[in-house]
C-alpha cells in the first residue's frame, strides 16, 4: 500500500512580513483549489460570563465586510460552484472553501478582505440577526436534542472552574443573548489579525503564482500584537468525578470522560488507538460485547478529542432497556482493565490481534480522508498552526504504526482508571 | 512585493480547465449479474455495492412493514459456514467495514476494503447473499434492538415530524409505514417470512454489483472473473409503481410536544420518480428554491428573519415518486410565519420567471460544483449506484451537464407550474401544540396528534416498551 506520507514532499512553506504563515501543497489531479484559513482562537480565548464569542464570530465573518456585500461571500462563492463554510473548536477556528481551480483569486479576495477589512461592514443590526440564528442553532444542537446537554455537564466536570474547557464552545444563551457590537469588535481586533493565522492552499495552483498573489491580497493587512497564549494550569482531578441528570429520553445513557495527554503528543496517539481498539468496528471489544453478545448497550463509541491543551478521551454507553446503568458500566471497566493487561474470565480478547484490527482500520480510513483537497487543506493548516510544522500532516500512519501493544496496556492502566475520570449518567425524566 | 489589489470589485476568473466525468463500463455477465465498473487507482481502496434491486421496502406487504430491512439486516448475521461475529471479525481484521441495509428502492450490501482484498470481498458478498443462515438468536437481538430505536424516536422531534410528514403524504400505502417498522410487526415478524423475503426477493434476482477504486485491469483478475462467474441472478419482473392517493387539500399535522425548544417544520408534496424527463429540471429549480446555502427560502428565513439555524428542500429519489420535502428547526413563535413564508415562495416560483442573473448564477453553480464530488471513491460509488439502481444510461452524468448549460427560465416556469403546489401539500409541525394550532390556524385542515412515548400497545395487548 503506498503511504499517505508520500504527499509530505510537495509541501511548500512562507511566512509573510506581517506574520500570516502560507502553506501550499499541489494536486492537479481534478480542476480545483481548497483555500483553508486557520485562526489560533477558540472558545478558550474567552472568558466566563463571555462565552459564545468565538463561535459567533465565525457567523459575522459571512456577513459581508468592506468590499463585500451581507451574504455575498456565500453568493460569490455558490456562483462559481464553490463551497464554503467555517467551524469552531475550543481552541481554533477554521474558514474553508474549495472552488474550481480558475477562481483562487476569488476565494483570495473574500478570505484577505475579511481578514483586513471587517469591522467597516459589522453592524448592529447583523450582529442581532446572526445572534439570533445562533440561538437557533444552540436550540437545534443542544437544546432540542435528546442527551443534548450531556457533554457541557461531562465537561464541567472534568475541568475546575475557570479552565477554558469548561464551557460549551457555542457559548451560554445568556452570554450569546448579550454579546455587544464593542466587545464583538474587541474581540475581532484581538484575534483575528495575519500574526494568528494560517492559510493553505491545495490542489490546483502554480506555486509561484499562487505566492504572488497571496502576496498582493494579504500582504498590506497590518500586523497586530500576537495574543498572549491562554494559560491553563489542570490540577488532578482529587477524586473520580461521578455526575447525573434526567433528560426527556427513553433510554439511560452513560459517559465516561478521561484527561489524556494533549493532540499530536505521542501519548494521544496512544489514547486515539485505545479508542479505535476498544470501539472501532462491530467486532471490537466493546461493540461485540456489550451490543452484540451480552446486549447490555444499544451502542457503545469510544473517541478523542484532539483538543491543544490537554487530550479528551470519551466512552460513551446507551443502555438497552432495563439494564441497570451500574452494571454497563462494571461490564466496560472489566475492558479497560483487560486492556491494562489484565485478563480476567470472561474478558480474556487479545491485545494485540484487536491493535492490529484498529491499526488496519485507522490506516484505511486516513487514505480514505485524504482524498480530499478540502480535508488535506484543513490538516495541513492544523498542524501547522498547533507545531507550526505542516509536515506532520502528511505523519498521522506513521504515528498510528507506532503505537505498540505495550504503550497501549500502560495507557490504559494510569490513564483509564477511575481517579483521572468524570462519568455521567443521562437517566430518563420522571424515571 | 506585487502592488496593492484592486479589492472594490470581484477578481477576474482565470483560465478553466474542464472535467470530464468519470468513465463508467457496464457488463453483462452470461450468469445474469449487471456489473457496474468505475475504476479508479489513485488509492488503494475498493468499494463494494451489491444492490438488491427487488428487496427494497416497496416489498413489504401491507401488513408487514419492516420486512424489508430486517432481512437486510440479517444477510450479515451469519451464514451456512459462520457465525456473523466471525465473519466480521475477519473482515475487520483486514481493514475492511461491511454494512447492510435497505430503502425503499433497493436492498443493500455494502463493502469497504483495502484493493489487495478485492478477492475477498467478492467472496464474501457471495456466501452473504447466497448463503445466509438468518441465525434465530441474531434475529431476537436484531428484534429486540430495533424495537428499542422505535421507542427512541419519541425523543427525537425531527424523526417524529419525518416519520408524520410520511404517513399523511403515502397515506394508505407501505411507504406511510416506517421503513424499520411498527411496533407490532417487528414483534410479529417470523424467521420463516425473512427466509421466503429472502427466497423471493433478495437471492439470485435483481441484483447488479457496483465496484469502483483501484481493480485489476481486465483479464487480469483471474480470481474476481471466477468469483463473479458464481454470481448468477435472474431479473426481476418490472416494479410496481407505488401510487398514494392524491392530496386534495392543504393538510396541517401538528405532533404535540409541549415541551420543545424549537419546532421541527416539514412542508411539503410528492415529487416525481427517479426517471422522471423532468427530474433535471426539478434538481436546477430545487437548487435555487432551498437546495444551497444562498438559496431564496434560507436567505429569507435565516439570513434575513433570523428564525431558523437552516432551512432547505429537496427532492428524495425513489423507484416511484418520492417526497418533494421543505424541511427545518424553526423558533417556536415564528413557524405560522415561516409557513406563510415558505408557501410564498413556493407560490412565487410557479408564478414569476427566475431571473436571469439568478438563472446564470445557479447554472455556474451546479456546473462549478460538479468535479467536487469526484474526489473520492465513495462520491464516484455513490454516482455509479445511482446510474445501476435506476438504469440510468452510463453517461448520465454528461447529459445532466448539457441540461444544466441549456435550461431557460421557461423551461423551470413550466416545472414549477406542473410538478410543485401550494394548495395541494402536506405541512408538519412537531412543537409545543397549543401554540402552533393557532399560528397553523386557517392555513388548512388541522389535526394535532399526541405522540405516546411509553405504552403503545401491540396487538397482543402487551407493553412493548417497557
Amino acid at each position: 500500500m503506498p503511504h499517505p506520507e508520500h504527499g509530505v514532499h510537495s509541501i511548500e512553506r512562507h511566512a509573510l512580513p506581517n506574520g500570516l504563515r502560507l502553506v501550499l501543497h499541489r494536486d492537479p489531479t481534478l480542476p480545483l483549489v481548497a483555500v483553508n484559513l486557520w485562526y489560533h482562537v477558540g472558545s478558550k480565548d474567552e472568558r466566563p460570563g463571555r462565552t459564545g464569542f468565538a463561535h459567533l464570530f465565525e457567523h459575522m465573518l459571512f456577513q459581508g465586510s468592506a468590499h463585500v456585500g451581507t451574504n455575498d461571500h456565500f453568493r460569490h462563492v455558490q456562483s462559481v460552484g464553490g463551497v464554503a463554510n467555517g467551524s469552531t473548536w475550543y481552541d481554533r477556528t477554521n474558514y474553508y472553501e474549495t472552488l474550481p481551480a480558475q477562481e483562487l483569486e476569488l476565494a483570495l479576495w473574500l478570505e484577505s478582505d475579511r481578514m483586513g477589512f471587517l469591522l467597516e461592514g459589522l453592524t448592529s443590526e447583523k450582529l442581532d440577526t446572526q445572534r439570533q440564528v445562533v440561538i437557533n442553532e444552540r436550540r437545534q444542537r443542544v437544546d432540542n436534542q435528546p442527551y443534548g446537554r450531556a457533554s457541557e455537564l461531562l465537561f464541567e466536570g472534568l475541568f475546575p472552574a475557570g479552565h477554558p474547557y469548561r464551557w460549551p464552545v457555542i457559548g451560554t444563551m445568556a452570554d450569546i443573548e448579550s454579546a455587544s457590537l464593542d466587545e464583538v469588535q474587541a474581540f475581532f481586533r484581538r484575534h483575528y489579525g495575519p500574526e494568528n493565522a494560517v492559510l493553505t492552499l491545495a490542489g490546483d495552483f502554480e506555486p509561484e503564482t499562487a505566492l504572488a498573489s497571496v502576496e498582493r491580497w494579504f500582504g498590506d493587512i497590518p500586523s497586530g500584537p500576537a495574543p498572549a497564549p491562554v494559560s491553563a494550569p489542570l490540577s488532578a482531578l482529587e477524586a473520580s468525578v461521578r455526575l447525573e441528570m434526567s433528560d426527556r429520553v427513553h433510554l439511560p445513557r452513560l459517559y465516561m470522560g478521561f484527561r489524556v495527554e494533549p493532540f499530536g503528543a505521542r501519548g494521544w496517539w496512544t489514547a486515539f488507538m485505545a479508542a479505535n481498539l476498544l470501539a472501532d468496528g462491530k467486532s471490537s471489544p466493546l461493540v461485540d460485547d456489550l451490543v452484540v453478545r451480552e446486549e447490555l448497550a444499544q451502542d457503545v463509541s469510544a473517541y478523542v478529542y484532539p483538543t491543544e491543551e490537554v487530550g479528551v478521551m470519551l466512552i460513551v454507553a446507551t443502555a438497552r432497556p432495563g439494564v441497570d446503568v451500574a452494571r454497563l458500566e462494571s461490564r466496560i471497566r472489566l475492558h479497560l482493565h483487560r486492556l491494562g493487561g489484565n485478563p480476567a474470565a470472561p474478558i480474556a480478547w487479545s491485545i494485540e490481534a484487536e491493535l492490529g484490527r484498529a491499526r488496519r482500520r485507522a490506516l484505511i480510513s486516513i487514505h480514505s480522508e485524504l482524498q480530499t483537497v478540502d480535508h488535506r487543506a484543513d490538516l495541513l493548516s492544523q498542524y501547522a498552526t498547533f507545531f507550526d510544522d505542516p509536515d506532520r500532516a502528511f505523519g498521522e500512519a506513521t504515528e498510528i504504526e507506532r503505537v505498540s501493544e505495550s504503550a497501549v496496556t500502560r495507557f490504559a492502566g494510569s490513564y483509564l482508571n477511575a481517579e483521572q475520570a468524570a462519568s455521567l449518567v443521562v437517566l430518563p425524566a420522571g424515571a | 512585493m506585487s502592488a496593492t489589489p484592486d479589492r472594490a470589485r470581484r477578481p477576474a476568473t482565470g483560465a478553466s480547465r474542464l472535467t470530464s466525468p468519470p468513465v463508467f463500463e457496464r457488463l453483462e455477465l452470461p450468469e445474469g449479474l449487471e456489473l457496474y465498473l468505475a475504476p479508479r487507482a489513485a488509492v488503494p481502496l475498493v468499494e463494494l455495492e451489491l444492490l438488491l434491486t427487488d428487496a427494497g421496502g416497496e416489498k413489504n406487504p401491507s401488513d408487514r412493514p419492516g420486512l424489508a430491512r430486517l432481512a437486510a439486516a440479517l444477510l450479515d448475521e451469519g451464514t451456512m459456514r459462520r457465525s456473523g461475529p466471525e465473519l466480521v471479525a475477519d473482515l475487520e481484521r483486514r481493514g475492511g467495514s461491511l454494512g447492510s441495509s435497505s430503502d425503499w428502492s433497493s436492498g443493500s450490501l455494502r463493502l469497504s476494503l483495502p484493493s489487495a482484498e478485492l478477492e475477498f470481498g467478492l467472496e464474501l458478498l457471495r456466501e452473504l447473499i447466497l448463503e445466509p443462515s438468518f441465525p434465530p438468536r441474531e434475529l431476537e437481538r436484531i428484534r429486540r434492538q430495533s424495537l428499542a430505536e422505535l421507542a427512541r424516536r419519541f425523543e427525537q422531534p425531527a424523526v417524529l415530524a419525518e416519520e408524520a410528514f410520511a404517513k399523511r403524504l403515502y397515506e394508505g400505502t407501505v411507504q406511510g409505514e416506517l421503513l424499520i417498522g411498527t411496533p407490532s410487526s417487528l414483534t410479529d415478524l417470523t424467521r420463516d417470512e425473512i427466509v421466503s423475503f429472502h427466497a423471493r426477493h433478495q437471492k439470485r434476482i435483481g441484483a447488479r454489483l457496483v465496484l469502483a477504486g483501484d481493480l485489476p485491469p481486465r483479464g487480469q483478475g483471474r480470481g474476481v472473473e471466477r468469483l463473479l462467474g458464481e454470481l448468477a441472478f435472474s431479473r426481476p419482473a418490472r416494479p410496481v409503481a407505488v401510487s398514494p392517493v392524491a392530496l386534495e387539500h392543504v393538510a396541517v399535522v401538528v405532533v404535540d410536544l409541549p415541551e420543545a425548544a424549537q419546532t421541527e417544520l416539514r412542508v411539503g408534496h410528492l415529487g416525481v420518480p427517479r426517471r422522471h424527463p423532468d427530474r433535471t429540471a426539478l434538481g436546477f429549480l430545487n437548487a435555487l428554491f432551498g437546495g444551497k446555502f444562498t438559496s431564496r427560502i434560507n436567505l429569507n428565513l435565516r439570513e434575513r428573519l433570523g428564525i431558523t439555524y437552516g432551512i432547505h428542500s429537496r427532492f428524495v429519489d425513489r423507484r416511484s415518486a418520492g417526497p418533494f420535502v421543505i424541511a427545518g428547526a424553526i423558533a417556536n413563535h415564528a413557524v405560522g410565519l415561516a409557513v406563510r413564508e415558505i408557501l410564498d415562495e413556493l407560490r412565487r416560483l410557479r408564478d414569476e420567471r427566475v431571473s436571469s442573473s439568478e438563472l446564470e448564477e445557479t447554472r455556474s453553480y451546479l456546473l462549478g460544483v460538479f468535479p467536487y464530488g469526484l474526489q473520492t471513491v465513495e462520491g464516484i460509488a455513490a454516482k455509479l449506484r445511482d446510474i445501476a439502481l435506476h438504469e440510468l444510461p452510463l453517461d448520465h452524468a454528461t447529459r445532466v451537464l448539457e441540461e444544466y448549460q441549456e435550461i431557460s427560465a421557461d423551461e423551470l416556469l413550466r416545472v414549477a407550474r406542473q410538478h410543485l403546489s401550494t394548495d395541494r401539500c402536506v405541512i408538519v409541525a412537531a412543537g409545543p401544540g397549543d401554540d402552533l394550532a393557532r399560528q397553523l390556524d386557517g392555513i388548512g385542515a388541522l389535526e394535532v396528534r399526541t405522540p405516546r412515548p411509553d405504552g403503545e400497545r401491540n396487538r397482543k395487548g402487551l407493553k412493548v416498551f417497557a
